[in-house]
């Protein structure tokens, strides 16, 4: 299969089907990074609130290096596709959208879920034929294993401590389930992709992330929902009124003035 | 005040492999496994790291600083410093340095 060494390398049929998957990672990484940024203050205890907004940050530079990669395939620069779209442009699956509600077991749950998805993904990225997301894909690895660990050792330990932290996790698990399986929702570039070697299929990361994500939640004395129906809408632009509010106001300076040197 | 939080872990960081582990500070954990996931983040995130040791707290014995008067030197002990010899003029040359400054 023929490897693409450069942005300039990939023939203009594959463009669009790699920008529409690295909007998908990039939107998905900011929009999980905003919404653990609202937690900056706020966590259960210093040390884990320093360690959480300190991800918040991790995930928002992934997003910055995925939408270089997209500038240099000829996309709008990173703080345009940032602060200049309206949630139908944005690529995100549903799950990140979600507000917090100050659930810090939901957040916890969906943190484990979306990193343990992550991780697959970028495990399959780092052989992708597109090299510059191959290399990507390996140098964030480090930081989304340490995210994985943490979110892991959260879901471990309020499911096996108190009965109500297991049924708050329970709960967070019921309502996280089918939205994280809207991670994995088809799209139109999928067979255009999978057959330029550029990433695997979803059904293929979405069947690797529900048994790696199984025994975990077996662990923490958790029952995987049956017959959850996957929320998916996300990557065609179609979200939950939550994505516009937090646009509106992670937005709202750069609005301002869209053309200040920052 | 009493603590209420989570028991405390003292935590130690080395920069490179072979160096010693240096005590940088403490995070508060419910156990050893998370001490180590939040002490990554607090002294971890800006300088380099290849390693961290946690240690709970209470596993330290320290000694009493109304003690410190162990510590005191009572009599002249230059004995166990090396510029507390005499260096024959043979051997001299390789330890001006150290002649020099004593």
């Amino acid at each position: 299969m023929t490897d693409y060494a450069n942005p300039s390398d990939l023939p203009a049929d594959l463009q669009g089907a790699v920008i529409d998957l690295l909007l998908r990672l990039a939107d998905d990484e900011l929009i999980m990074g905003h919404r653990n940024s609202e937690w900056t203050g706020l966590g259960p205890i210093l040390e884990e609130d320093i360690a959480f907004s300190s991800m918040a940050q991790d995930e928002m530079g992934h997003a910055q290096a995925y939408y270089q990669l997209i500038h240099e395939l000829g996309g709008d620069d990173p703080d345009t596709l940032a602060f200049s779209r309206g949630p139908r442009q944005y690529r995100c699956a549903a799950l990140v959208s979600l507000p917090n509600e100050r659930d810090w077991a939901f957040c916890m749950m969906r943190q484990f879920l979306y990193d343990m998805a992550e991780t697959v993904r970028l495990a399959a990225l780092e052989h992708s034929s597109f090299t510059p997301l191959a290399q990507l894909a390996r140098k964030l690895r480090g930081e989304e294993k340490y995210h994985l660990m943490h979110g892991r050792s959260w879901v471990l330990r309020l499911g096996n401590s108190t009965d109500d932290a297991q049924a708050r996790l329970q709960a967070a698990l019921n309502k996280a389930y089918a939205y994280a399986l809207g991670l994995f929702e088809p799209t139109g570039a999928d067979e255009t992709l999978v057959q330029a070697g550029i990433c695997p299929h979803e059904d293929d990361l979405r069947s690797q992330w529900e048994s790696a994500v199984a025994p975990v939640l077996a662990d923490a004395r958790l029952e995987v929902p049956a017959h959850a129906k996957p929320v998916y809408g996300g990557r065609v632009g179609r979200h939950p009124d939550a994505l516009k509010e937090l646009l509106d106001g992670m937005q709202v300076v750069y609005q301002i003035d869209p053309t200040a040197k920052w | 005040m009493t603590d209420t939080q989570w028991p405390i872990f003292e935590v130690f960081h080395q920069q490179a492999r072979g160096e010693p582990h240096v005590y940088v500070g403490s995070v508060h954990a419910p156990d050893a496994e998370m001490a180590l996931l939040l002490a990554k983040e607090q002294y971890a995130r800006r300088q380099a790291c290849v390693n961290i040791w946690v240690v709970p707290a209470d596993a330290i014995t320290a000694s009493k600083y109304e003690d410190d008067d162990i510590f005191e030197r009572g009599t002249d002990k230059s004995y166990r410093e090396s510029w507390g010899y005499v260096t024959p003029k043979t051997v001299r040359r390789s330890d001006q340095e150290t002649e020099s400054t004593s």
